[in-house]
């Protein structure tokens, strides 16, 4: 008997029970090898597999126990951890994009794929002027979004990444919330965001030395 | 120019016409149920229930591009598919399809004609479609020896092993059933089960019948030794090279080959298209033979492959002795 | 008149198949071309009412021996246009004329009619299969059992030969063994 159990985020724990069968040495040659071939071709296991394929199909025909999703129709939920193309998040209060143009998520890119440009604004306000990422070259590792120190740049959920040009993806006015979905934003519970825990895992800077 | 040419050129194109619709349609039906086995949907999108999928299938494979490698013998990888469908269909020309049947009078011109079940009524007509189905294994075997490829090669070394072996037997088992009736027409067989469900040779030969169904899964190249396509091991093995058209023939080949072993275990064990109690006889048959192919579907879905040295062992080390213990004490009893 | 159209394309399409299978330097071309030739010769049966032997033929000869020259030609790049080597031209010359000679007496000796008859009359009531066991079983009965041993020798012999290391599996031997076992 071998228990292991299975550690996942967003499933609740499960147990599985993997049994490891004792068949013990099956014999090669002469009589035993002989009864052996008798036995387990007499014994019906044979009938046993014919048996499970025809209940599933009669659960599938009868019972609705079909599995297919029928995908463009019908979708599964994904993790709000998944990794997809990137959203740019906005300041819930003034509505302005939390971008400061660090430049943090260009340099640690390990595919170079992020490229941004800024400028000083009238206000001698740093401003992003330039900000795209090439999607044919992102490999949705998720540090960009670790790194950000504002949770600005943060991971989605749109997968079906197929269309006609990159520049639908890739421009940054098209991966910032739209302003008037501002209401709609959600702050971000994915992958480079602070944990539920955070506050409890806080500790008290060691000052005794 | 007589009734009975006319009449049999009418038959042949029926045939040829309605056993590779057929094909088409067993494909349909192998994908469904297939799918209902393994809790999935199949095809549903063209057409009611997915039922147009064929015509779908049909209109991609015949529109293909027909490629032939560069280093292949081209007259004999474009005969090798033509051989595996032409057997198939031939075979089916001695097998009984219906009951003897008379045109009512009331139809114009051929009112009042016979039809007889059987296309060629050869006297001899199990051997003949054995011997077709054993003359059906120079399509695998050409068309993996002419495309030069490895796996091709592979292919149809396993195809000549595989057939050879198990015509033994089909052959074999077959014979007791032959000893008992002591004809080898299939319309002997057909009016020496006559008497209902009890007089149905499988309960004087189950063990016949059982090797007859395995040998027969061997020869169509069925799931539990469908080893000369096994796409884990060698690709698509004879097929690899193939595309289009071509690949199409040895599928429509492969699946007139199943029924005709379908209807071959339903008229030597399991009454042909004599009545079964209210059934008519041509809807009986026509229920073995769905029984059987579903059969083979069924088993599909639930048993692995073996490998090739069980299939050997499986053939000359259990299936033929059997096979001849079965003989002799058939013969024994019939002597008696 | 089906008969006469059936025999003389079959004639002519079994000398051509077999001139085929004599002339090709192409492997895959000479045995394809013998195994239709074979087929073919199985419709000569058939047209003299023979279909027992017709079927017997095409199993035999087709689905067995011809398949078990296929599977030695995979030993063979079976693509490839065979150099032929001709060291003797007088055989060739005397084969040649020899069986040119036994040919032209085969189709002769239909001139003298007298010559030919059925030292076994067929029995007129008998089915074919019938026919052909009542003939084996009775005038033929000791060639016939004589051939039957001579097959089961055959088996025994092959058997034998390849049977003598039958016992040891290969997968379960080391490397090293195998390759010792080959240089001895």
């Amino acid at each position: 008997m071998h228990e292991e159990i299975i550690h996942t985020e967003n499933k609740p724990k499960e147990k599985q029970n993997y049994v490891m069968l004792d068949l013990g040495k099956s014999p090669e040659f002469g009589l035993p090898a002989f009864k052996q071939v008798v036995k387990r071709s007499l014994n019906g296991e044979l009938f046993v597999g014919l048996w499970v394929t025809l209940r599933e199909m009669a659960k599938t025909l009868f019972m609705g126990g079909k599995h297919t999703t029928k995908y463009p129709m019908e979708k599964l939920p994904i993790s709000p951890r998944y990794r997809a193309i990137h959203n740019m998040l906005r300041l819930l209060e003034s509505g302005h994009y939390r971008c400061i143009g660090c430049g943090l998520c260009e340099k640690i890119c390990i595919s170079n794929c992020i490229a941004m440009d800024t400028r000083y604004d009238e206000n001698q306000r740093k401003e992003v002027s330039e900000y795209t990422i090439n999607f044919g070259r992102c490999i949705y590792c998720g540090y960009c979004a670790e790194v950000c120190p504002e949770l600005a740049i943060v991971h989605g959920g749109r997968y079906e990444t197929a269309s006609e040009q990159r520049a639908s993806f890739s421009l940054f006015d098209d991966m910032l919330t739209p302003i008037d979905m501002l209401k709609q934003q959600q702050e971000f519970q994915g992958f480079g965001s602070v944990s539920p825990n955070a506050d409890a895992a806080i500790k008290k800077t060691p000052l005794a030395y | 120019m007589d009734a009975l040419v006319i009449g049999t050129i009418i038959k042949v194109v029926l045939v040829l016409l309605i056993v590779s619709a057929l094909a088409g349609f067993g494909t349909y039906i192998e994908r469904k149920v297939l799918a209902f086995m393994q809790r999935r949907l199949g095809p549903t999108h063209v057409g009611p229930f997915g039922l147009l999928q064929i015509a779908a299938d049909g209109i991609k494979l015949f529109t293909k591009e027909d490629i032939i490698p560069q280093h292949a013998n081209k007259f004999i990888f474009s005969l090798a598919p033509v051989i595996t469908a032409a057997t198939a269909f031939i075979a089916l020309s001695a097998v009984p399809l219906f009951p003897t049947f008379v045109i009512p009078e009331s139809l114009p011109l051929i009112g009042g004609a016979i039809v007889p079940s059987v296309i060629a009524d050869v006297n001899i007509g199990i051997l003949f479609v054995l011997g077709m189905m054993a003359a059906g294994l120079y399509g695998p075997l050409l068309a993996g020896m002419a495309q030069a490829n490895k796996w091709g090669i592979l292919g149809s070394a396993r195809t000549a092993v595989q057939f050879l072996s198990y015509e033994v037997v089909t052959g074999l088992s077959v014979l007791a059933p032959i000893m008992l009736v002591g004809s080898l027409s299939l319309i002997d067989f057909n009016s020496a089960q006559a008497g209902g469900i009890g007089s149905w040779i499988i309960w004087q030969q189950p063990v016949a019948f059982v090797l007859f169904l395995i040998a027969g899964f061997a020869e169509t190249n069925r799931t539990p030794f469908d080893l000369l396509e096994h796409e884990a091991e060698i690709i698509s093995g004879y097929v690899t090279e193939y595309s289009g058209l071509r690949w199409g023939m040895f599928f429509i080949g492969e699946y007139s080959n199943m029924f005709t072993v379908s209807i071959l275990a339903a008229v030597i064990f399991c009454g042909g298209y004599g009545d079964l109690g209210f059934i008519p006889g041509s809807l009986a048959l026509l229920l073995k033979v769905v029984f059987f192919f579903f059969l083979m579907l069924w088993v599909r879905a639930s048993w692995p492959h073996i490998r090739p040295d069980q299939l050997m062992w499986l053939c000359w080390k259990v299936l033929m002795p059997l096979a001849v213990v079965n003989i002799v004490i058939t013969g024994i009893v019939v002597m008696i | 008149m089906f008969e006469q159209i059936a025999f003389y394309l079959f004639s002519f399409l079994t000398i051509g198949l077999f001139l085929v299978t004599v002339f090709s330097n192409n492997i895959l071309y000479a045995m394809t071309s013998l195994a239709a030739g074979m087929v073919l010769i199985a419709g000569f049966f058939f047209l003299n009412g023979a279909d027992f032997l017709g079927v017997v033929q095409i199993i035999v000869y087709v689905g067995a021996v011809m398949a078990l020259y296929a599977f030695g030609m995979m030993f063979f790049n079976v693509t490839k246009v065979v150099k032929e080597k001709n060291t003797s031209n007088l055989l060739v010359l005397f084969l040649g004329v020899s069986i040119a000679l036994l040919m032209v007496i085969m189709f002769l000796s239909p001139i003298v009619p007298e010559a030919i008859f059925a030292s076994v009359p067929p029995e007129p009531n008998a089915t074919n299969p019938e026919a052909v066991g009542m003939v084996l079983f009775s005038k033929y009965l000791v060639p016939f059992e004589v051939s039957a041993v001579m097959l089961l020798i055959a088996m025994i012999g092959g058997i034998i030969l390849a049977g003598k290391k039958m016992d040891q599996s290969l997968t379960k031997i080391e490397d090293e063994i195998i390759s010792e076992k080959d240089v001895k």
